[in-house]
């Protein structure tokens, strides 16, 4: 068996989930992970499933498609290599959220800055909703930072950009969302 | 992976609702320091002092700054001086009062607690020069903090005890008559006074606990407010689901106290103790307790009512804690001191709590008269009246009750106070009948300790 992922966009209607992982059910595949999310009305879905030796990329790719022909769906196929298990490093995870006025380029700005530092963002929520409202223009940043990278260094790099952007900005240790939300 | 309304509602918290760690209070046992001579027993708590405590507000701030949450006291609690330092004289009690002041500034803290002695039962040699040094020491030094047991459930209440602490409160007033009487807002008197609390002026490390041990302090007021207002907001509510959601506010306030606190211990390798969730109100706005009750739909604290909504408050904000850690300990409940609170100064000050229903409520909060500035004028037997109603009042309810009482000299009822800082600003209570002499205080002994059956 060979292991791919297959990534599936469409406007969200009920059903998707339903009907893909029928398709890779017939085609023979064993799902891994699955996972979604809607953005406004369009879903996006991930699958990672173990495909059998005789069916390639291409050929999951036109077998789903045509399976699903009327439903638009946007459909990508990629060979997932196995990696050896990294050794596991000293890592904890930061939350770095702002509120404030919506411009352009917010996310490119500050994503640049965690990227220069070498962080990885694992997950990251933004809604810009315009209007007054600092809670309606929020980003939320997962950020995984490893002894390597010189945290209080991209911290004060963060609160400058952000000062600059007249961006409140708050940078917590993930930790600090678990007990005040998490029983 | 946390949805959207739990980090803004985290946020807010912080950020508007002024959720922060009140005081991280490093306990430290001073048994090991003992010594019948003064500069060995000087030299020796300095050193164990500084040993643990050098890093304690460097190490506060880093892990404040980590989760985002202020650590607004470094504190620390010591061993009963009268206890540690009973070999010494009343004038030798001063010159350690003076030494601990100087430790506290080279650690940078703003207190250090257990000035303290503990006579339910009765008056020790040491207990007794610690007690006289008191009024001296707390007037020129200002890091000091002092506090007096003089009664318990199990040992009833030493009357000798209490007419001997309003004699020395009266005494340290007159030494700082310049200052509002500053010296009385760092001296209480207690029945069954916490061996583990972080706050202070009651903080001192008892004789059952660890060689150094960290006990956290957290407050809220702010949140519990406003977790109040955002559902009565949404509709009305019946008191049980309010104080359902006063309960789980405290539940996760105390969680906060716990991970920073534990934390703190980890990094300076010191065994954690407990949390004391306590809504210890500051003279902020959006930092009271007062302002609880005003989202309770009370117009006042003071106003009928009042007692039952605290008894409320307390018995919640101690489910909340108790639900959330196994290590809560200190007060843990709802503090109204006069003073640090805006909104019951406030009240105070337009005559909706008077020092009568003040009295009352002690019976259901966790602590007892907080704060409370009188008339200069009051006799030492009305002041020791009042403090042997509040330590009953702690004895027959197995509960911890205090005073820190002010007479303020050269001042009278409705006249103002500013003490500074967190300590607040207050205008002076009525105290009815306050020239009084009656001899009741002056019988001394003791008042026998209650029944424990029987019970109604």
């Amino acid at each position: 068996m060979n292991k791919m992922i297959i990534s599936v966009l469409a406007k969200d209607r009920p059903g998707i989930i339903a009907s893909i992982t029928s398709d890779l059910y017939e085609l023979g595949c064993n799902l891994e992970n699955v996972n979604q999310m809607i953005l406004q009305n369009q879903f996006a879905g991930f699958f990672i499933t173990q495909v059998p030796q005789s069916l390639s990329c291409e050929t999951i790719r036109q077998e789903l498609s045509l399976k699903e022909k009327d439903h638009e769906l946007t459909i990508h196929v990629r060979f997932l290599e196995e990696e050896t298990q990294a050794p596991v490093a000293e890592k904890e995870i930061f939350l770095i959220t702002t509120s404030g006025p919506n411009q352009k380029g917010l996310v490119a700005k500050l994503s640049s800055i965690i990227s220069s530092f070498g962080a990885n963002i694992v997950n990251l929520k933004a809604v810009f909703m315009g209007g007054s409202n600092p809670n309606e223009n929020v980003m939320s940043y997962q950020v995984l930072i490893t002894k390597e990278i010189d945290a209080p260094a991209m911290f004060a790099a963060l609160k400058e950009k952000a000062k600059e952007l007249n961006l409140d900005i708050r940078i917590q240790h993930k930790n600090i969302f678990d007990v005040t939300n998490k029983i | 992976m946390f949805e959207d309304q739990e980090i803004i509602s985290t946020i807010e918290m912080v950020k508007n609702e002024n959720l922060d760690v009140r005081a991280v209070t490093l306990g430290i046992n001073l048994f090991d320091c003992i010594s019948h001579d003064l500069n060995v027993f000087k030299k020796n708590i300095r050193k164990k002092i500084i040993g643990h405590a050098a890093t304690l507000v460097e190490t506060c701030d880093q892990v404040g700054e980590k989760y985002g949450i202020k650590v607004v006291n470094k504190r620390i609690s010591i061993s009963p001086i009268a206890l540690v330092g009973a070999s010494f004289s009343s004038e030798q009690m001063v010159e350690i009062a003076h030494e601990l002041n100087d430790i506290a500034k080279i650690v940078n803290i703003d207190f250090i607690g257990g000035f303290s002695a503990l006579v339910e039962r009765g008056i020790a040699k040491g207990d007794q020069a610690l007690i006289d040094a008191i009024p001296e020491a707390l007037a020129n030094t200002q890091r000091i903090c002092a506090s007096v047991n003089v009664a318990t459930t199990k040992a009833g209440i030493n009357m000798d005890a209490v007419l001997i602490m309003s004699r020395a409160i009266k005494k340290a007033a007159a030494l700082t008559a310049d200052a509002d009487a500053l010296a009385c807002a760092k001296l209480c008197v207690f029945s069954n006074i916490p061996q583990d609390m972080p706050f202070m002026a009651g903080a001192y490390l008892g004789v059952g606990q660890a060689d150094a041990v960290i006990n956290v302090g957290v407050s809220g007021p702010g949140v519990v407010k406003r977790a109040i207002e955002r559902n009565l907001a949404q509709q009305r509510l019946p008191l049980g689901r309010i104080a359902e959601i006063i309960k789980r506010t405290a539940c996760k306030v105390t969680r906060v106290g716990e991970l920073i606190g534990r934390e703190v211990a980890d990094i300076l390798k010191i065994r954690f103790g407990v949390v004391d969730l306590s809504l210890a109100p500051t003279p902020t706005v959006g930092d009271s307790v007062g302002e609880i009750f005003q989202a309770l739909g009370l117009s006042h604290i003071g106003v009928p009512g009042s007692t039952a909504a605290l008894a409320m408050l307390n018995d919640a904000v101690k489910k909340g804690g108790a639900f959330a850690s196994s290590h809560v300990g200190g007060l843990s409940g709802a503090f109204i001191p006069v003073s640090e609170d805006l909104k019951i100064a406030e009240a105070a000050q337009k005559g909706f709590l008077t020092i009568e229903k003040l009295e009352a409520m002690t019976c259901v909060c966790s602590v007892g008269l907080d704060m409370v500035a009188v008339p200069g004028n009051i006799t030492e037997q009305v002041l020791a009246g009042i403090i042997a109603d509040e330590m009953a009042i702690g004895m027959i309810n197995a509960k911890t009750t205090a005073t820190r009482i002010i007479p303020v000299p050269g001042k009278k009822a409705g006249d103002s106070v500013n003490f500074g800082g967190l300590l607040g600003k207050a205008s002076i209570m009525n105290v009815p009948h306050l020239d009084l002499e009656d001899i009741f205080v002056e019988y001394g002994g003791h008042i026998p300790a209650p029944i424990h059956s029987l019970k109604n």
